[in-house]
């Protein structure tokens, strides 16, 4: 694409330490200059001396042992972090490092439970007038039902007043006919396949 | 002469090289031989006259295309290199001066006639000719001018003939008396340059280039030359510049690179090119947008080159520094890329050190240059870096451009910081102060003797005030509520603290000492110290940053400012104790425990991660240096503090904050360790961790508080440690040393200590100490310290029963470090390895690690009846007929006891095992082949830990690191001997009783699971159906979950190795596999109300990477039939409670997705 074609030739770009993560919520995940250790001197009950703690004993299903493996409820970073690597059509970065997706945007509702659940994602356009916002949305949208169990329902639209035509771009985004069609579309589902590369 | 018309005849019909080379050789030894008689040698060269004679009068009016003439040619070409290769071989010294003369009057002659045929080999015979013994300088003249009168024709030839001739010409211009000749002959005009300037202009050949190049840079420097000769030939290479390399189908061996350098060379050959090249590249440089990065650095680093070769600079550079200075800024003040930017500086710099060695005025001139244009640029938020950088880069090239201009640059910073506009601009200043300061640094540390003389007259005044007069009162002003950007201004404060207290000046006797006054020095640390503890007096209300950076930064600081302040460690220590004391432990609350426990880590790392240095300053210590002091400061305190909390009531929780003063111990030793590794070599170190001295008996006649006397001390108590420097490879041994009594100490307190505050927690803490401090003796010290007796009796007087469980894990932290041979008095008959081992009462983990390591690391050949081999025997034969009895007997089985008891047994058979001992085969293998046979309840907890086996051998350990004795193949050589036999047994064919054949899939799942897929390859078949029942075994709940999980899971992890080492054995078997997979997966479901647990959790995950990992494995076909299923699946897995498996659970979706 042209450089005079952009929408938004010079946006703001976040670095990718700024953007909101799992570690910054988590503070006892160090990382510091005195951090090299931690693992080695940190007291804990178990040791090599007591072998029963390794993964494939079973007799010791109560050990805290393995964080990795804890039960965590789906939650909004985990959402951010489903959709922020998504690349942007126009510039070489995410829609997260554009600030187009936000922590604070994403709600889930009812936060906690089994049953039907709801993600909202709010989405802010670098500028109030960018042509490829659908295109941006959908992208949120077809990752989102790719990645999440067949309970949640995926809202997306434009934040209020971010946007010219917002009432447009959600009326589009939230037709599920008119979502099928878009992705029946070879050259759509080649640009969406593209901003989706950079999802890991 | 008919001699030499023969071979010249057979070398014209000769097509083989090694042939033609016989031929000339011959030729040669001919001429040898009659030691050049002028009739021989006018034969020889007569031999080629039937070739020459009537091609030459003809040869030029016949068309190449008619076969006679190119006939001709090609012949004429061999007869005439014929001659070449008889001179190539002939002796340098054979040809007389006529004769040499005269040859090359003949081979010259070609270059006029001979343009076709004889021209490679002309060249060739005229190399030869100048290597000879005779040839005189004149003649090179008479060469030359023959070489250009090909004129034209020159083009005309191929490249190989032209590179001929350029290596020719080359050859002789080198040659410095040729040189001094053709300069006699030609004078200044340098005729023959012109008439090769002529020759060669139009040359495109990569390699001849490389050459032409050469011969151009090597006239440039050594022939004397007028100024429109020095344009002619300036004009010849510089119309190549900028030279790039088209991409070739025949590539040369030379790149881009090789050209440019060698362009480049020509540029910077000599002064006298300083009019014409500097204007020329500036011009190309000015050219702006219009060149890629790539030609503007090369243009900058031909600049760098000219700067840097040319001689007088004051002739040479001065000149044009104007010029280049107002065409280069603009490339760091509005640059973007960082090459050019880095480029540019080079240049910069080299400006600065081409004028150190000239007159002072011409250095001056230049950086007076360079801050008039910069320093209205530090007043803008937006250039400050930029012109930063540029006056940096100037005034640090060298110690006379530093001591000239840094007091002024410091005044300029000062006092745009004093009206900074915005903190990013503070920020900016702090930085560039910072850089002008980490400058001198390295200015002072490579320093050379004529430097010193100045160093020694610096004035310091600006440098030594700015603590007080600019980073305080900054720090001062953010410090308060800091936001993010002050934040940063505050991190720049700190790395400038630790610029400022590294700062060393030399004083007028020749010594060298900090520049910072002992108070200074002292204020920092106390400052950077209380951003250190700040943490202890915040709570979790307090909302504090969660960025740590600043803290970070801190951290690094003291830790740089500790090493050259030594005393400040002891100031920072007394600071943290009693912020540590000031609070109550017991009842800590976890934000306060989160804050102490990274406090110890970083007082590890600032006191032990670096050897601190011996720097005098302006008050000397009251404390003798010793390279160690940190370290015994560090483990003083933590001994001292110990116990920060001890509950009265046994009801509270064991308060944390005791474990993390044993953390601060341990952190020191590993810090310690690495700072030593990272000063000398790894085999220097470990000839440093012997001694010939028992140094447990040493410690018999200090006092139990030495370390804390140590600490305490103002003179030197003890010589070998305050004797020492930082540099010594014997301060590790003295760190070793320390550690030694460290260890001792703890184990006495804890041996004799009560619980609280000696909880297991803290036992293991001080097993891993132990451990640590342990292996890194070697075997004689660990021997002459008798360290395996003191495993047992902890370093006190009495000895204490092994049997004693608390003590337990103290004995395992030696024995796991210790070598085999430093164990040998535990073997004897009746000693305390037999006790221990043959002894079923006491049962608990330490002992099962006891039981291997003593199993495993003895000294016993495989051969001799040794005491050592004799003792596990034994132990072996005991721990066989308690597995027997237990599977056996008639009693009712107690699972949990029987449990306990067999983890033992397996342990120490693992450690046999490591080691392939020979008793495994006949006492351990058939006892385990029973046991897992027979009905009894507990044949199924033997199979179910049959893994144990195997996995111990390559656990931590036995690892190397603690002396393991691991044989390479005894997982191949165990699965032999026992695994092998019970396929025939858990076929589905075979009438089996179903629960003994599960029992022994069981045991074979448990010990496959542990091993490498390279071991079982052989037997892939029996094993996929048995993974395939294993999966698909519909009881699994009557064996108890818990076990058919194990089974299901250990199954999953082989299925997932043969899946990636060998997936073509599950081809058959691929919808036995996912159903199976699925079950299983089903049965763990998250719905499941037990499935928190671990177990659940793992299989869980092993199921979503198995099918995850199928559609990469195997074509569509294969798998089409299932897929609809299985995304279902997989869509619904992707809700899993488990953060971690929704991600696997996701990826596996998005493989199968790409199915369809």
């Amino acid at each position: 694409m042209e450089k005079a074609a952009l929408d938004n030739a010079d946006p703001t770009i976040l670095s990718v330490s700024q953007l909101p993560s799992r570690r910054q919520k988590n503070g006892a995940a160090r990382h510091g200059p005195a951090s090299k250790y931690d693992h080695l001197i940190s007291p804990r009950q178990s040791g090599p001396w007591d072998l029963s703690s390794s993964v494939s004993s079973w007799s010791s299903d109560e050990d805290e042992g393995d964080e990795d493996l804890a039960i965590e409820p789906l939650d909004e970073q985990e959402i951010y972090d489903l959709i922020s690597p998504i690349s942007d059509p126009e510039h070489p970065h995410t829609l997260g490092q554009l600030s187009v997706v936000n922590l604070p945007d994403i709600h889930i509702t009812p936060s906690r439970g089994n049953t039907l659940n709801t993600v909202l994602v709010e989405l802010t356009p670098t500028v109030n007038h960018c042509s490829l916002a659908t295109v941006i949305g959908l992208a949120v949208r077809v990752r989102l039902e790719k990645a999440l169990p067949p309970n949640f329902r995926i809202d997306v639209r434009m934040k209020e007043g971010s946007h010219a035509q917002d009432d447009q771009v959600n009326k589009q985004l939230g037709d599920k006919e008119r979502v099928a069609a878009a992705l029946e579309n070879d050259q759509l589902t080649r640009v969406l396949n593209k901003m989706m590369e950079t999802c890991a | 002469m008919a001699n030499f018309r023969d071979l010249a005849l057979k070398y014209v019909l000769s097509e083989d090289e090694p042939a033609q080379r016989q031929i000339v050789e011959a030729a040669a030894k001919e001429i040898d031989s009659a030691r050049a008689n002028s009739t021989v040698v006018g034969n020889w060269a007569a031999s080629v006259q039937q070739w020459i004679s009537p091609a030459s009068a003809g040869d030029d009016d016949v068309e190449d295309g008619e076969d006679g003439a190119s006939g001709n040619i090609l012949t004429r070409a061999k007869a005439l290199s014929f001659l070449a290769g008889t001179l190539e071989a002939l002796d340098r010294a054979t040809l007389k001066t006529d004769q040499v003369l005269r040859l090359i009057g003949f081979f010259g002659a070609v270059f006029s006639y001979d343009h076709k045929a004889g021209i490679t080999a002309s060249a060739k015979a005229l190399r030869q000719l100048y290597a000879m013994k005779n040839f005189r300088p004149d003649m090179a003249a008479k060469i030359i001018e023959d070489v250009c009168k090909l004129k034209e024709d020159f083009r005309l030839q191929t490249a190989s003939t032209r590179l001929e001739i350029y290596e020719l010409i080359l050859s002789l211009v080198e040659d410095s008396s040729i040189s001094s000749e053709l300069q006699y002959h030609y004078g200044q005009s340098c005729g023959f340059v012109v008439d090769l300037l002529q020759l060669c202009q139009a040359e495109r050949d990569p390699k001849n280039l490389m050459i032409w190049f050469k011969i151009l840079a090597v006239i440039l420097a050594d022939y004397p030359q007028s100024p429109e000769v020095t344009e002619q030939i300036f004009k010849a290479f510089s119309a190549y510049f900028p030279i790039s390399l088209r991409s070739s189908a025949t590539p040369t061996a030379v790149t881009p690179d090789d050209l440019k350098g060698a362009v480049r060379s020509c540029f910077a050959a000599h002064q006298r090119l300083a009019p014409l090249a500097f204007p020329f590249l500036i011009q190309k440089l000015d050219q702006g947008d219009a060149i890629t990065v790539a030609v503007k650095v090369d243009i900058l680093k031909t600049i760098e080159a000219c700067i840097t070769q040319y001689e007088h600079p004051q002739n040479s550079v001065v000149p044009h520094m104007d010029k280049i200075w107002n065409s280069l800024k603009y490339e760091v003040r509005n640059g973007e890329v960082k090459e050019t930017i880095d480029a540019t500086l080079h240049v910069l710099r080299a400006i600065a050190n081409k004028l150190n060695g000239s007159e002072p005025s011409g250095l001056k001139s230049y950086i007076d240059l360079v801050f008039k244009d910069c320093r209205d640029d530090l007043g803008s938020p937006t250039y400050t870096k930029q012109a930063g950088l540029l006056l940096v880069t100037v005034i640090s090239a060298n110690v006379r451009a530093y001591i000239l201009e840094n007091a002024n640059l410091v005044g300029c910073i000062r006092q745009n910081l004093a009206q900074s506009k915005s903190p990013s601009h503070t920020k900016d200043l702090v930085l560039l102060l910072n850089s002008v300061l980490k400058e001198r640094q390295k200015l002072i540390k490579t320093r050379k003797t004529e430097d010193e003389e100045q160093l020694k007259n610096e004035t310091l005044t600006h440098l030594s005030s700015l603590f007080h007069e600019v980073y305080l009162p900054i720090w001062t002003k953010n410090i308060s509520s800091p936001d993010t950007g002050q934040v940063d201004v505050l991190r720049q404060v700190v790395q400038g603290l630790d610029a400022l207290v590294g700062q060393q000046v030399l004083r007028a006797d020749g010594q060298v000492m900090l520049l910072c006054s002992r108070t200074t020095c002292s204020d920092i640390c106390k400052l950077l110290t209380r951003i250190l503890v700040k943490g202890l007096a915040l709570s979790s209300n307090d909302n504090a940053a969660t960025d740590s950076a600043l803290e970070d930064d801190c951290v690094v600081a003291l830790r740089n400012i500790v090493m050259n302040y030594g005393d400040g460690f002891p100031e920072l220590m007394s600071g943290v104790r009693a912020e540590i004391r000031r609070r109550d432990w017991v009842t800590s609350s976890q934000y306060s425990l989160d804050a102490l426990k990274d406090l110890v880590s970083r007082l590890a790392f600032i006191g032990c991660s670096e050897i601190p240095s011996n720097n005098a300053l302006d008050v000397p210590s009251t404390r003798p240096y010793s390279p160690l002091q940190h370290f015994i400061t560090l483990v003083a305190a933590s001994l001292d503090l110990f116990p920060l909390a001890v509950p009265r009531d046994e009801s509270v929780k064991e308060p944390l904050a005791n474990s993390y003063l044993i953390c601060v111990i341990h952190g020191a030793m590993l810090y310690f360790r690495d700072a030593c590794a990272a000063r000398h070599k790894p085999e220097t170190l470990s000839a440093r961790s012997s001694s010939d001295n028992n140094w447990l008996q040493e410690f018999e006649a200090l006092p139990g508080d030495w370390l804390q006397q140590l600490d305490s001390a103002d003179e030197a108590t003890d010589e070998k440690l305050y004797s020492l420097t930082g540099d010594e490879p014997e301060v590790y041994r003295q760190f070793l040393r320390l550690s030694l009594f460290t260890l001792r100490c703890l184990y006495q307190r804890a041996a004799s200590g009560t619980q609280p505050p000696w909880s297991d927690r803290i036992l293991g803490q001080l097993a891993n100490i132990a451990g640590l401090v342990v292996r890194s003796l070697d075997e004689k010290l660990q021997s002459l310290c008798n360290l395996a007796r003191e495993a047992f009796n902890h370093f006190s007087a009495q000895t204490i029963s092994p049997n004693k469980p608390r003590s337990e894990l103290l004995t395992f932290g030696i024995l796991e470090g210790l070598w085999p041979g430093a164990m040998v008095d535990l073997y004897k008959p009746g000693g305390v390895a037999e006790t221990l081992l043959c002894d079923a009462s006491d049962i608990g983990p330490p002992r099962a690690a006891i039981g291997a390591i003593l199993a495993n690391k003895h000294k016993g050949g495989p051969s001799t009846p040794d005491p050592e081999s004799q003792t596990i025997k034994k132990v072996l034969e005991f721990w066989g007929n308690q597995i027997k009895e237990a599977t056996t007997s008639t009693t009712t089985a107690n699972p949990e006891a029987f449990t306990a008891l067999n983890n033992i047994a397996m342990h120490i058979f693992a450690g046999a095992i490591a080691r392939q001992d020979k008793n495994v085969a006949n006492l351990v293998v058939p006892v385990i082949h029973e046991a897992i046979s027979s009905e009894h309840a507990n044949g199924e907890i033997v199979a179910r830990s049959a893994g144990t086996l195997v996995r111990v051998g390559s656990s931590e350990l036995l690892s190397s690191e603690n002396h393991g004795v691991v044989r390479r193949l005894y997982k191949q050589w165990i699965y032999n001997i026992l695994v092998k036999s019970l396929y025939r047994d858990v076929l589905p064919t075979a009438d089996q009783d179903p629960a003994r054949s599960g029992r022994h899939t069981t045991a074979i799942l448990s010990i496959v699971s542990e091993c490498p897929f390279k071991v079982y390859e052989e037997d892939l078949e029996p094993l996929s159906r048995l993974l395939i029942t294993a999966l698909n075994r519909p009881a699994r709940g009557s064996e108890g979950l818990s076990s058919g999980l194990q089974t299901a899971a250990s199954a999953l992890q082989v299925l997932n190795e043969i899946l990636a080492n060998e997936p073509t054995t599950l081809e058959g078997h691929l919808e036995a596999v996912i159903n199976g997979a699925v079950a299983v997966y089903g049965e763990c479901s998250p719905k499941n109300k037990v499935s928190s647990s671990k177990s659940m959790v793992q299989c869980r995950k092993l199921v979503l990477q198995l099918l995850g990992a199928l559609p990469q494995k195997f074509e569509e076909r294969h798998l089409l039939s299932s897929s609809r299923k299985l995304q279902r699946m997989l869509a619904l897995a992707c809700g899993d409670p488990v953060r971690e498996l929704r991600a696997v659970a996701r990826q596996a979706r998005a493989n199968w997705e790409k199915l369809v």
